[in-house]
């Protein structure tokens, strides 16, 4: 089972990949889990990028959903989102 | 006169050549403070239903609010308010630069222009010797906007349009250094009374009641300003094109135009990429703005140029499907020297390129593919071939090449870069927007799409509540005259801070999401000045301002623009979506489009409106709506 992570500018910055797919995922916890092992030595960091980031599996956010117990299923796409404002 | 105001109202007939100061109307600055409210009373007291808005009938009203001229953070932006004729409905727009502040000092709190010059003319307006020269400016027109304000002097405050308002485009916009009164069409109407510039300036000083206490306030607002996490830091440093990284994650960017809300390259248009990749560290901002949310970019082949705006790397990057900060950059450039709204530009090609894939038009532009594009803006400024019906925006070009389920606009007004099908909220803001489908008649999606705690975007609560609540308070801080963005300093920094997938975030969401009756008792509480701009307020004019007198105020402005729009023929039919909003599905899940029609009755209530969507006569005298 196959999910797509895409990440914040700055996780990309870190990692140097926009997304990257996990596979064995059964809930949002779980994507977090295997997004975070390949940050490797750099699990620090991947911490504080995450510490500000919500999550939204295919457009919505987990926490509008069960939190990280919110399922996800093959193909979907997990997304880290930064707040904003402005426009 | 209160405190705050010039006390002047100065009327120029360009037909006749002439010019009257007249005194400002007490009742109706307290009715309706300033800027687009005073600008809407006028409008409506001035001209009978019907008026052609590129006609000589149409007047061009600039009014600036009590706020204006003062040093307060963020206060130095001017309404331009006409009949519209992109939509036909009442026409609005907001503009920082400096115009406001000449104006102001000039002792004018509102200029009206009247009627039609038989040639390109511009005036400057003396408020300390209570003059107006009206110039020839045959030699300026054709010119663009930054290089009329070259030859008009940098130093001055103006008021300029381009070729496009020249060729009376529908969206053509009204610039101010850099920025532009961009919406609904305002341009067009200058350039049909071939006007081509206005500039203000004089010795006057702003007389507030409680200057000490102003002074004291606003040196401790300009700290927190700075020191807050969006108007102090992110919007520094990102701008306000950081907005893709929320944006995009949760579908509501327009893609393909507003096909998808999500684009797997948007991030080569963000704020965050554009600060690694073509910041020059050369920020701009209104006069006396410290969040200074402007900056520069340096692109190879175009130059150093003012940097695009989240709107504008939105419209004319991901939903042309070309998101590629260069061109972005280079056409952002070229639109705002001839002077256009880029979220209707953005859109106009969005949907040129929808109708060339289904072989309904050929424009010559194709989703993904930059070539032509460029020579297409031009075409549209200067109204040539293709781009002739273009200029005319998105509606009348469905009306005559098809395409009405995917063209985006409401009431004629093409949407803002928020995609409604991920934000319920301010899809009905769109709907109902007097001026037609914008984000900043209200900004909802901060609340539920790109600020730190939102609200389900997809639930159908408080859908109808937030809307109404900020709705007036835009309606209020466009007539001040306020920049929006000092709204954003109302959520303070734990809020930030926290963390968004943590429990206390999660209650803290769901306590807000069913908080409709406290949100309307706390934003309608009298109690006291509480918030900068009330503070402000209070201190400039010596009366109390509350947040919930502001709400009353608003509320006023905004019904009174309904009554406008509804005497010049439009309907409840009007408060809607395109249909590829109402009907398409945009996330897997997603059964159907945005639920308007459960939402409407509901905020039709709250409005004090009929099931018709009409302001009862109750409404509108505890409004004290005169009609």
């Amino acid at each position: 089972m196959s999910i797509t992570v895409e990440l914040t500018y700055d996780m990309s910055k870190a990692l140097g990949a926009r997304s990257l797919e996990v596979e064995g995922a059964a809930t949002v916890a779980d994507v977090l889990r295997l997004t975070r092992a390949r940050f490797g030595e750099r699990a620090a960091e991947f911490e504080r990028l995450t510490r500000v980031a919500a999550l939204a599996v295919n457009g919505v956010l987990a926490t509008h959903r069960r939190g990280l117990r919110t399922p996800v299923a093959d193909g979907d796409r997990v997304t880290f989102v930064k707040a904003a404002a402005g426009g | 006169m209160i405190r705050g105001y010039a006390g002047r109202v100065l009327e120029v007939d360009l037909a006749a050549r002439t010019f009257a100061f007249r005194p400002l109307d007490e009742d109706t600055a307290r009715l309706y403070l300033g800027g687009k409210g005073y600008g809407a009373r006028l409008l409506y007291d001035m001209t009978p239903a019907g008026i052609d808005p590129l006609g000589p009938a149409n007047p061009l009203i600039f009014a600036t609010g009590p706020l204006n001229g003062s040093v307060a953070p963020q206060s130095n932006r001017f309404a331009v308010v006409c009949k519209s004729p992109l939509t036909g409905a009442i026409g609005n727009a907001a503009c920082g630069g400096s115009f406001a502040y000449g104006l102001k000092r000039a002792g004018v709190d509102v200029l009206v222009v009247r009627n039609q010059s038989p040639s390109p003319i511009r005036l400057e307006i003396d408020g300390d010797r209570s003059q107006v020269a009206f110039i020839d400016a045959s030699d300026l027109w054709g010119k663009g906007t930054g290089a009329t304000q070259a030859v008009l002097g940098r130093k001055k405050h103006h008021a300029v349009i381009g070729p496009a308002g020249e060729h009376l485009v529908l969206f053509a916009g009204i610039v101010s250094n850099e920025r532009i009164a961009a919406r609904t069409g305002v341009g067009a109407v200058m350039g049909s009374k071939r006007l081509k510039a206005v500039t203000a300036g004089g010795s006057r000083r702003l007389e507030m009641d409680d200057e000490r206490a102003f002074k004291e306030y606003t040196k401790w607002a300009g700290a927190m300003f700075r020191r807050h996490p969006v108007l102090g830091e992110r919007l520094k440093r990102v701008g306000t094109s950081g907005i893709v990284s929320t944006t995009n994650p949760r579908n509501i960017l327009p893609t393909r135009n507003f096909k998808y809300g999500h684009h797997p390259d948007a991030l080569d248009v963000s704020g965050e990429f554009m600060a690694d990749h073509a910041l020059t560290g050369v920020k701009s901002s209104c006069i006396h703005c410290p969040v200074m949310c402007g900056r520069d970019v340096e692109i190879e082949g175009v130059g150093r140029v003012k940097g695009p705006e989240y709107e504008t790397v939105a419209l004319l990057g991901t939903n042309l499907d070309l998101p590629d900060l260069t061109r972005v950059s280079e056409w952002n450039h070229l639109a705002d020297e001839l002077g256009m709204d880029t979220i209707s530009l953005g859109a106009v090609l969005g949907f040129a390129m929808e109708l060339q894939e289904r072989g309904l038009l050929d424009a010559g532009v194709r989703f993904g593919d930059p070539s032509g594009v460029s020579g297409l803006i031009s075409d549209i400024a200067y109204r040539r071939g293709a781009g002739a019906d273009l200029a005319d925006g998105v509606r009348r070009m469905s009306e005559k090449y098809g395409g009405r389920p995917f063209a985006m606009h409401v009431k004629g007004l093409e949407l803002s870069a928020y995609d409604p099908r991920g934000s319920y909220a301010q899809g009905v803001e769109y709907a109902t927007s007097s001026r037609g489908g914008c984000h900043v008649q209200g900004a909802s999606m901060y609340m539920e799409s790109t600020g730190p705690l939102t609200i389900n975007p997809h639930s159908l609560n408080l859908k109808a509540d937030l809307p109404v609540v900020m709705q007036n308070l835009a309606c209020a801080i466009n007539s001040m005259v306020l920049c929006i963005f000092t709204t954003y300093g109302i959520v303070p920094r734990f809020i930030h801070e926290m963390n968004p997938n943590s429990p206390a975030h999660r209650a803290l969401t769901a306590v807000f999401e069913h908080s409709g009756p406290l949100l309307r008792l706390a934003f309608g509480a009298k109690l006291a000045p509480l918030v900068w701009f009330e503070k402000w307020l209070t201190y400039i004019t010596g009366e109390r301002f509350t947040s919930g007198r502001l709400q009353e105020i608003g509320a006023r402005i905004f019904n009174l623009e309904r009554m406008y729009n509804l005497r010049e023929g439009l309907t409840a039919a009007d408060d809607t979506l395109p249909d590829r909003m109402l009907y398409e599905p945009t996330f897997p899940g997603m059964t159907s489009g945005h639920p308007l029609h459960l939402l409407l009755p509901r905020y039709y209530e709250l409005r004090g409106w009929d099931r018709s969507g009409v302001p009862t006569a109750r409404t509108l005298k505890r409004l004290q709506v005169r009609i």
